[in-house]
């Protein structure tokens, strides 16, 4: 993530200097952070509003009208119909490419509210952050993006003030506690995010509507299942490229508890567009290996 | 534990959060970065057996099937159960390579998605490659692939059994559509539908003898955790379908070892069991 833009609201800056502390922690999670040597210093948070770029005629987006365009920098692949037959109906090309513009749009929503709420946490000497929530929502406008991120700042009792940015993480409470007790100290959220665009080609058309014989598949036994290989290699692509976007974040740390929800829109037969958003915990490890006891199986009488 | 051993522990582990702190002064390690979706409890579970998570692991595959497959005919859908069978068999062999290429020796916590549709069927598999620690070869035919949780993999572990890998088996039948004048004769009668009674036995005695078979081919004793997906298809009045899948286990050691649980009775207040994930 990038360096704070030192542009916090006046207002912000005065309810921080402020005397009482707020936090976004649990009754439970406040006492389990207490006992760390954690202490909640305030509440922050970072807003970003986004607006992705459109798809303008003429303009860098404009190939996204057109399956013949290309996806500049970004992954592509054709496909080329096997038939060599002409019409208006048939789909002569088809064409898997990386949605950059899309990616690049999160990303700069994403980090941009990161930063802004790292800004608060350094504003209050924090040296970390706890707890981090993050929610993206789409606004009233078509392709605008709330981006939102909010988590407690901690000061690390009696440490030195922090000269780095705050570390930040989506755990808090005992599950925190537990990550320090595997022997990691938490480094950073990271999230990220991969958009693959698929215009059908002829082929993928007519499997996805279930194929009629051989005629249009180049299938030998026209009863067989056929493997609809344009759709597998973008499903495969995105989940791929999300965790490889991921691992460029974590310079030999480990990501832990990461999660990863695919999202699949439609548009016609074979036309999709698929999502994946990763986010997880970068942690390094700070003490050697040294495991737990077996845990004791317990049952529970209630 | 003592009020005295408390404080003591809560001096250590304020001691240790320091040290972990001070220690994000030095640059990140050049070590090769590892991805995992397991919370820090499943984590911690398999730390306590010795076992690492290495890497983020994926497979998909997505089968078509012909045109008009589900309106009409008799017995087993055939192209749709071979589908299926294929969907999960390219899936599991893509994960199982890319767990594998990572060096891995099995994949725990396969979250396994599937639908299937009139056209074709889709199969998700997601999961975290894991390793005995510090651990480096592995022949890649050993590597297992299942769908329990790191905490159900750990007891297993600590019970003397390890997994195999995923077995699955479905069968979809057509349920035969009654002529016009049984359709009549039962109108006003309380009776069972025979024909849709047996087609859930035959979808279902297919599926799991296939389920099985897996089992027996991966050389396992049996199958634990198994799902089962049951019904007719909502996109055809007279198909029915039945799915399971699990994970094939085998004794790793000469007999079970027997875990003897201990009986807690818990003291947490309900009252404060409140997260702030709620607050969404």
């Amino acid at each position: 993530m990038s360096e704070s833009p030192h542009d916090l609201p006046e207002a912000a800056e005065r309810r921080l200097a402020g005397g009482a502390f707020s936090s976004g922690l649990s009754v439970s999670d406040f006492g389990a952070c207490l006992e760390m040597g954690l202490e909640p210093v305030g509440l922050v948070q970072g807003f970003c509003a986004m607006h992705q770029g459109a798809y303008a005629m003429g303009g860098t987006l404009s190939r996204n009208l057109s399956p013949f365009g290309g996806s500049g920098s970004g992954y592509v692949q054709n496909y080329q119909c096997p038939h060599g037959m002409i019409s208006n109906e048939h789909r002569m090309w088809g064409q898997n490419y990386e949605q950059t513009w899309v990616q690049d749009a999160w990303n700069q929503g994403f980090t941009s509210a990161y930063d802004r709420m790292l800004e608060e946490a350094t504003t209050l000497g924090a040296h970390g952050v706890v707890g981090v929530i993050d929610t993206q929502m789409p606004l009233g406008d078509v392709g605008v993006i709330e981006f939102h991120l909010r988590g407690t700042a901690v000061k690390v009792l009696d440490m030195p003030a922090p000269t780095s940015s705050p570390w930040t993480t989506y755990l808090a409470g005992q599950r925190l506690a537990k990550v320090f007790e595997a022997g990691y100290v938490p480094v950073s959220i990271v999230a990220t995010v991969s958009s693959v665009r698929v215009w059908a080609y002829c082929v993928t058309e007519y499997l996805m509507e279930g194929f009629g014989g051989t005629m249009w598949s180049n299938a030998t036994n026209s009863s067989s299942p056929i493997e609809i290989d344009q759709i597998v290699t973008a499903h495969t692509w995105s989940r791929q490229r999300v965790r490889s976007l991921a691992r460029t974040q974590l310079r030999g740390d480990a990501l832990h508890g990461a999660a990863v929800q695919l999202a699949q829109r439609e548009f016609q037969k074979g036309d999709l567009e698929i999502e994946a958003l990763l986010r997880g915990n970068r942690i390094r490890r700070f003490k050697d290996f040294d495991p737990l006891p077996v845990p004791q199986p317990t049952v529970r009488l209630s | 534990m003592t009020n005295q051993a408390r404080a003591k522990s809560s001096v250590d582990a304020k001691a240790e959060v320091r040290r972990a702190v001070a220690s994000l002064a030095q640059p990140a390690p050049n070590a090769q970065s590892t991805t995992s979706d397991l919370s820090i409890d499943e984590e911690l579970n398999l730390h306590s057996i010795g076992w690492e998570p290495i890497e983020l692991v994926s497979g998909v595959s997505l089968f078509s099937t012909p045109v008009g497959l589900w309106n009409w005919g008799e017995g087993e859908i055939t192209s749709a159960s071979e589908a299926h069978a294929q969907a999960f068999k390219y899936a599991i062999a893509r994960i199982h390579k890319e767990a594998a290429d990572v060096g891995g020796h099995g994949v725990v916590g396969v979250h396994i998605e599937r639908s299937v549709y009139s056209t074709h069927v889709e199969v998700s598999l997601l999961g975290t490659a894991v390793r005995p620690v510090g651990t480096k070869s592995f022949e890649a035919s050993n590597v297992f692939v299942s769908d329990l949780s790191a905490r159900d993999f750990t007891l297993l572990m600590v019970a003397g059994w390890e997994p195999l890998g995923l077995a699955t088996g479905a069968s979809f039948v057509y349920a035969p559509r009654r002529t016009m004048g049984t359709v009549l004769q039962q109108q006003s009668q309380n009776v069972e539908l025979k024909n849709y009674t047996e087609a859930m036995y035959s979808s279902r005695e297919s599926a799991m003898e296939r389920m099985q078979a897996v089992a027996i081919e991966l050389k396992g004793a049996g199958v634990v955790g198994v799902k089962v997906v049951e019904g007719p298809m909502p996109f055809a009045a007279h198909a029915v379908g039945f799915a399971a899948w699990g994970t094939v286990v085998r004794l790793a050691k000469d007999a079970h070892h027997l875990i003897q649980p201990q009986m807690v009775v818990s003291l947490n207040d309900l009252g404060v069991a409140f997260d702030a994930q709620s607050l969404h």
